[in-house]
């Protein structure tokens, strides 16, 4: 089984600054992570290659230390990266970027299954992964919280949904989006990091993909930004529960009954 | 341990190499040293296990990567409940074949990136979730007579129910006592040191002048204090706690290493 794993690097803050002229989130000076939701994405590629047989693949788009959340995605078992970085490739949105994925994918060739994180936590738009399906005309499972069973033809999977789950079998090959119900991802053993830190990485650029220039980038990009605004703050209240441990205990309880916590 | 006490061994807290180092190489070096240099002053280094829930590479593999000298007496690892069970096992084994014996078993900080141990990794019945008290009836089941076992102590917390979890913890297999970092004289620990008069107790000591962090550490505000000198505080706190070990958290190697080796005479 020869598997795809697409992954992000995103800010690491909560807090991301947006450039006022462009709309877009200002990269530049802030630390970046491995999309949080692609680590269970790799996670199950890995799990899936162990039980398996077969290869791998991490793939990301984005600027060259970029490379560092392909690393990370070698240090917990991946077998290689590809990473396309280019200035053609900048401004691109949702649509764009899964373009230039899903042209990587089939230069890779020979692909039974593409694996992403349901969204990446500085878009917030889950589109990436159906747009590849869409642009690789495959079939897909979104929300994907458990791979139920898998064979050189086909795919059964669950889809958590708000109101229960569904159970989707499709024919291979696919794309899935999984949520962080699907596994542990585990952590990086030093081993693996040190060994990730010596893997060559190539870089991909528009011509190695056979990308369409008109269809990458900002000029690729159909998405405009009208205007972005901090959402309205969380009124919040603290109440303060006194008595003895038990008093406190069965308080405690009731509220969190009383707002269907518990 | 209490020959550690008998034979003034310090234990020395050395912070492993952050998951999300971006110079790792280099860090795993200056790991590599502070370990070497607590070695050959005949401490005792101590590894920490994520503390606060902050992703680090564990002891052992660090040991093993960097091939670095184990001696019985002078290595002891923290071992906390957010593992996976393969991991616990391989952790152990490790710590076994490399003849660390030291252990010391916290229940640990979490984070969403780390994975916890469930009852039936440890083969516990009567449990929702695993505590040090699991971790420390597990290890002595597994590994009879192989390992150290020491637990940890927080006198900041309610002390009824810290007490309880002491008892639980020296009945589940602890045989040493590491308190929580302190600053001056505690009368909860008083009180530990008179209910346990048999057991080994390692006061904790607090190097750093950043007392926040130690409100971080411990999770609860202790009072800030600009004037606060570590050094002095480690001096009183030998006085005030003769009969007990020292364990010395967040210690500077470059600015108090020197210092100390004339303090415990």
């Amino acid at each position: 089984m020869k598997i795809v794993v697409c992954i992000k690097q995103v800010p690491a803050t909560n807090d991301a600054k947006i450039d006022p002229e462009t709309k877009r989130i200002v990269r530049e000076g802030m630390k970046a992570i491995l999309n949080p939701f692609d680590t269970y994405a790799v996670e199950e590629g890995v799990q899936l290659r162990d039980k398996f047989g077969g290869e791998v693949i991490a793939l990301s788009m984005g600027p060259p230390k970029a490379e560092a959340s392909l690393r990370e995605a070698i240090s917990v078992g991946v077998d290689r990266a590809i990473l396309l970085s280019d200035r053609a490739f900048g401004g691109s949105d949702t649509w764009a970027t899964s373009y230039a994925l899903a042209k990587a994918i089939k230069k890779i060739g020979d692909i039974d299954l593409v694996i992403c994180g349901k969204q990446a936590i500085d878009g917030d738009t889950a589109q990436v992964g159906p747009g590849i399906a869409a642009h690789l005309d495959w079939l897909q499972a979104t929300y994907v919280m458990a791979v139920e069973e898998i064979s050189s033809s086909s795919i059964r999977v669950k889809r958590m949904h708000e109101d229960g789950y569904d159970i989707c079998e499709m024919s291979l090959p696919a794309v899935i989006t999984v949520v962080k119900d699907i596994n542990i991802p585990r952590v990086p053993s030093l081993k693996g990091r040190l060994a990730s830190n010596k893997c060559e990485i190539p870089v991909w650029k528009p011509d190695d993909i056979g990308a369409d220039t008109s269809k990458i980038g900002l000029n690729g990009s159909p998405t405009r930004v009208v205007k972005i605004q901090p959402p309205p703050p969380r009124h919040t209240s603290t109440k303060k529960i006194e008595g003895s441990s038990i008093e406190c205990a069965q308080t405690l309880l009731r509220e969190l009954r009383l707002r269907s916590i518990v | 341990m209490i020959h550690h006490i008998q034979n003034k061994i310090y234990h020395i807290e050395v912070l492993p190499p952050k998951q999300d180092s971006e110079k790792l190489e280099k860090d795993l070096e200056i790991f590599s040293n502070k370990y070497l240099r607590v070695m050959d002053s005949s401490y005792c280094t101590c590894i920490t296990d994520n503390t606060m829930g902050l992703l680090s590479f564990q002891g052992t593999e660090i040991i093993e990567e960097l091939d670095l000298p184990v001696m019985s007496e002078q290595v002891m690892i923290h071992l906390n409940t957010f593992h996976t069970k393969d991991d616990l096992d391989n952790i152990l084994d490790i710590c076994k074949s490399k003849g660390i014996r030291y252990l010391l078993i916290i229940t640990g900080d979490g984070s969403e990136r780390l994975p916890k141990l469930q009852p039936s990794d440890v083969g516990a019945t009567d449990v929702e979730s695993v505590t040090s008290v699991e971790l420390l009836k597990y290890i002595n089941h597994e590994y009879p007579d192989t390992f150290v076992l020491g637990a940890a102590f927080n006198p900041y917390e309610p002390e009824e129910h810290e007490f309880e979890k002491m008892k639980r913890k020296m009945k589940a297999g602890a045989t040493y006592i590491i308190t929580q970092p302190l600053i001056e004289r505690n009368e909860v620990v008083d009180r530990l040191l008179e209910k346990y008069p048999e057991i080994p107790v390692i006061i904790g000591t607090w190097m750093s002048r950043k007392l926040h962090l130690l409100s971080e550490a411990v999770g609860y505000e202790i009072p800030g204090n600009a004037e606060y000198d570590p050094i002095s505080t480690l001096k009183m706190l030998h006085k005030l706690y003769p009969g007990c070990g020292v364990y010395l958290s967040l210690l500077g190697f470059k600015t108090q290493y020197d210092l100390i080796k004339d303090i415990w005479v």
